[in-house]
Order: C-alpha cells, then structure tokens, then sequence
C-alpha cells in the first residue's frame, strides 16, 4: 500500500496535495465533482481584515501556455469564513492554511492575531507576493528587509505555524527566503504568479495587467524550490504550473514537501484527484512506500 | 453535473459568423435549467482555457451549442469537425427562474438566442418571443421559432418585421402599458439591457437577463468572471456561480 502521508508543523496530511489559495473559491463549490477529503490540506483564498471587493472586470486572459488574472484579492474577510466556512472543514475533518494578506503591515498582524489556534489550522500563509494590489501584497515581498520586519511582527502575535509566500520577481529569492527563515517563518510556499501584462492588438490599448501562472510558470517555480531548499532549511511548499503527477514529484524531489496545485484545476477541475492517483500508481511501479522517500532526492 | 466526453456530431454554419455545434455525449447530462451554460474545451493547441457557452438545446443525448465566432476560442472551435473529441462540463450555473407569472415575455437580441432557445421551448412557444436583429438574414438564427405565431422580430434596417431594436418592439408593441404580472426573460446585448432597464423603470417590470463574462473554471472557484451588481457589501457576483441568470433590476449596467 502506497502511503502519500506527510507531516507538516508537526501536523498529519494524509497526501501531499493542496490547492493553490484562490483557485478553489472557498472550498465548498468543488464538492459537486469531488469530497474536500481529497485534498491533503485545503488552502483558503487570500484573507483579510475586513472584506475586499476586488479588481473589476476583465480579470482573466488567456495566454498560449497559461493565463493572467486580475482578480484583485476579492473576500468575504477572516470573520465570514470562520463563521460561514471553517465549520463545513471541521465536519469534514479536512486540515486547512489559512491564507491572509494586509495593505499595511498592521493589517497583516491584525489578521494573524484575529485567527484562533485550531487543530485543523496547519499554519498561516502570509501572501507577500500578489501582484494584484496596488498597496501590501508583493509590495513587502520584495526586500528582505521588510519581508524579515513582517514576519517578525506576525509571528510576535501568533503560535500558529506561519509560511511565508514569495514572489519569484525578486533580486535574489534565497536572500529573501532566508530574511523569511530568520524572522523566524516556520516554512515558506515557492512561488506566486508573475507579474504580466497583455496588448491588444486590435484595440491599442492594454488589455490586463495581473499575475502569470499555468504551466510555463513551472520550471521557474522548480529552480526557485531547489535552490531555497538547498540554503534554507524551511519545508517549502512548491507551486507554480503544476499540471499532473509527474510536475508534482518533480517539485518534491526537487525539495519541496507538500504541493499545490492552481490554474490546472480550471482546466480540468479533477487534476487534483487525478495526481494523486497518478503518484500512487508511480509509487507502487517504483515499489516505494513512503512519499517522504522522494522529497529533495535529487540534492543527494 | 459531470466532466462529460463527447464527440462532434456535426459543426453547421448558419450565418457568416455563426456556428451550431451538435455533441454527442458519452453519458447524459444532468437536469439542464433554460440559462444555464457548459464549460466547453476545445481541442486546439493555441486555446488553454476551456470557454462557456450557453446551452441552446439539449435531447437524446445530444448538446446543442450555438456561438457567433468573436476572438481566438470560437474561431478555433468553428475548425472542429464531425467526429472529433471535446470535453463538456456542465450543466453550470444558475438558470432562468419561473416565477410563475403568466404573462412571460422573451427577450433576445442577435446571437443572445442562443441562451433564450431552451426557454422557449420549455414554454412550449405559449408565450411571446420578441426577436431583434440587423437584418432579414439573420432571421436564421431563429431555425423553426421564426414561422412561430408568437414570434416577433425586428430588424434594424427595417427589412424585416418591425423597424427598430427589439426594445422598441417591446414598448410599442407588446408591454405598451406593461403591468405587474409581467414577466421578461432576455437575453443580448448590454446595450440592449440598458435599454430594458430605461423602458421598463418606471413600472420596474420583473425582468432577468442572461450576463456574459470572460471565464476560466466555470465553477465558482477563480472569482474571474464577476458582474457588478447593485449589493454594496458585495458588488462583485460570480457569473458562473450567482448567474449567468440576474435581477436586471440588481446588476449594474
């Protein structure tokens, strides 16, 4: 029997898999394809302190090998999603991160300060990379600096387990990862989604103006897992292009420890089962019992 | 609702620009609401997302899909051809509600047929079918409907039935003192929703429309293809999720 099962801030996953934060809307919605069971985390969309309406249309385009999307961090706030959400996760038992960001630096420590120790809560991920908002977001993940003064000050307001989630649009990602580590983040999620941009050709005019993902986006996202994971000994969560099981082992053997998976899902709404299948079946032809086996061989 | 394989029956031309496609799927669908759309992935190299379309009829099996071909998606998908393989996920979304009012009134303007068709028909023709297009040609889209007695056209230029935009038919011809009990159901244009609303205000006739909106998941999970409606708490609705079918008299035109 393959065992998928990992463990994360000391916290059981019965698989490796999570969904990228926002792009499974806020949990429920996939349940008309598949049980939440099947994640082995489930990643909410980005939260904040009070709700936040969004960018306005046009938020998606199409690009030949991905998509950029604007959506602007639309949310029903942390308040609504405990009272509205966090209890369908509890019956279910589906152990959840919770993904915050703040357009101040006070934002971000009143959301952190906001969330409960729950034991389905396996940590905090502070988004300091989307490049959606015009203030906060990957505007203080852009230095070491100011990422080490962030989590410095939400890790002074929490004992949940906080992971900090980088940009790849950096000078140097280890620096950065590092600034991250000494603050004292407790694991960090490689990478968000681009900056990009679009022209039409047609109008003359700029078409969108968001964040690239989908699987051109992968082997950036895999040379910024190796390489942190080489320098920095935090669990990293590898993301980033992600579009079957052979994507998804490459990020573990790379180094990561768990993945998520993102714009694949929109694409095909059952990827997510479908890696998991995928990895067992790889597991079972490769005679392996334990996925931890795999995760950072290719350093050895 | 299922991720479906189907297969190309056939891909017809109607007009220039306009396309219905019959699939053949591999199991049924599940109870389709008039309103309600399928994400469609089309087969080609260059499309990476899937796109949404309307359902216009569905039996034995059979999807039928009509689309006027406007960017990259559907002029790659007028290229498919009898036999070729697509994916169909649906049936999504919130259809057209019956309110049971009597008197239903339909509304479509151009390829906006497309999402009214089913509804139509799920009225058995009884009620009236006001249709507005540029010209006598493309009566063509409305198939069988347009030697329907209840059915009501206006063509711009005037070649055709009524001279004027279906809203102009709609006020002079049929609700020229609309009452309560009244009930329209459109689907077009937003140019022709704003007029809906200007025509219908001061009597704030019950009116639902059919919104389009770039989409990526169909599912509710991106938060990509929202319309803003009149909720200030939340303006933000998902078209794949809270529509594709509003309130005309919440959305913001």
């Amino acid at each position: 029997m393959e065992n998928l099962f990992i463990t994360l801030f000391e916290k059981a996953m019965k698989n490796p898999l999570m969904n990228a934060s926002g792009t499974l809307g806020y949990g429920k919605e996939i349940t008309k394809l598949w049980s939440i069971k099947t994640l082995g985390a489930y990643v909410t969309k980005g939260l904040s302190i009070r709700p936040h309406h969004g960018n306005p249309p046009p938020r998606i385009w199409e690009e030949k090998e991905g998509m950029i999307n604007s959506i602007g961090l639309q949310n029903i706030g942390i308040e609504r999603f405990f009272s509205e959400y966090f209890p369908f996760f509890k019956r279910n038992r589906v152990p959840i991160i919770v993904n915050f960001f703040g357009f101040t630096e006070e934002e971000y420590v009143a959301c952190a300060r906001k969330i409960e120790p729950h034991p389905l809560i396996i940590g905090l991920e502070m988004n300091l990379s989307c490049p959606n908002i015009q203030k906060g977001g990957i505007s203080f993940g852009k230095e070491a600096g100011s990422v080490y003064e962030i989590i410095k000050k939400v890790k002074a307001v929490t004992t949940i387990p906080v992971i900090a989630k980088l940009t790849p649009e950096v000078k140097n990602i280890i620096e950065v990862s590092r600034a991250a580590y000494e603050a004292g983040a407790d694991g960090l999620t490689l990478i968000n989604t681009m900056p990009a941009l679009a022209v039409d050709a047609k109008t003359k005019r700029v078409s969108i103006q968001g964040g690239f993902s989908g699987p051109s986006l992968k082997p950036i996202a895999l040379k910024a897992v190796y390489s942190v994971s080489k320098e920095v000994p935090l669990p990293i969560i590898g993301v980033g292009g992600i579009m079957d099981y052979t994507d998804a082992i490459a990020f573990l053997m790379a180094g990561a420890t768990a993945v998520q998976v993102g714009t694949a899902t929109f694409i095909d709404p059952y990827t997510i089962p479908r890696i998991i299948q995928g990895i067992k079946g790889y597991m079972k032809a490769c005679k392996m019992t334990s996925i931890t086996q795999i995760t950072g061989c290719v350093h050895e | 609702m299922d991720d479906i394989t189907g297969t190309v029956l056939e891909n017809r031309k109607i007009l220039t620009n306009i396309y219905t496609i019959s699939i053949t799927l591999q199991k049924p669908c599940g109870t389709i609401v008039p309103g309600q759309f399928v994400m469609l992935q089309i087969p080609r190299k260059e499309i990476f997302l899937r796109r949404p379309f309307s359902i216009y009829d569905y039996r034995n099996h059979v999807l039928f899909l009509m689309y006027k071909v406007v960017g990259k998606g559907t002029e790659a998908l007028c290229t498919l051809r009898k036999g070729e393989g697509v994916k169909v996920l649906g049936p999504l979304g919130k259809g057209f509600r019956n309110n049971g009012r009597k008197n239903a009134i339909l509304v479509a303007g151009g390829i906006g047929i497309a999402g009214i068709h089913l509804l139509a028909k799920s009225f058995n023709r009884q009620v009236p079918l006001l249709f507005g297009c540029e010209n006598k040609k493309e009566i063509a889209l409305l198939g069988n409907l347009a030697k329907d007695q209840n059915t009501y056209i206006a063509t711009l230029d005037g070649t055709y039935g009524y001279t004027g935009t279906v809203v102009d038919l709609l006020k002079h011809h049929v609700i020229s003192a609309p009452h309560k009990k009244v009930a329209v159901y459109a689907c077009g244009p937003e140019a022709m929703y704003r007029a809906l609303k200007e025509v219908m205000s001061p009597q704030r006739v019950s009116c639902q429309v059919l919104v389009e909106e770039r989409m990526a998941c169909g599912l509710g999970l991106c938060f990509g293809c929202v319309k803003k409606t009149t909720d200030e708490k939340e303006p933000y609705k998902r078209v794949c999720m809270e529509g594709p079918v509003f309130d005309l008299w919440k959305i913001s035109l």
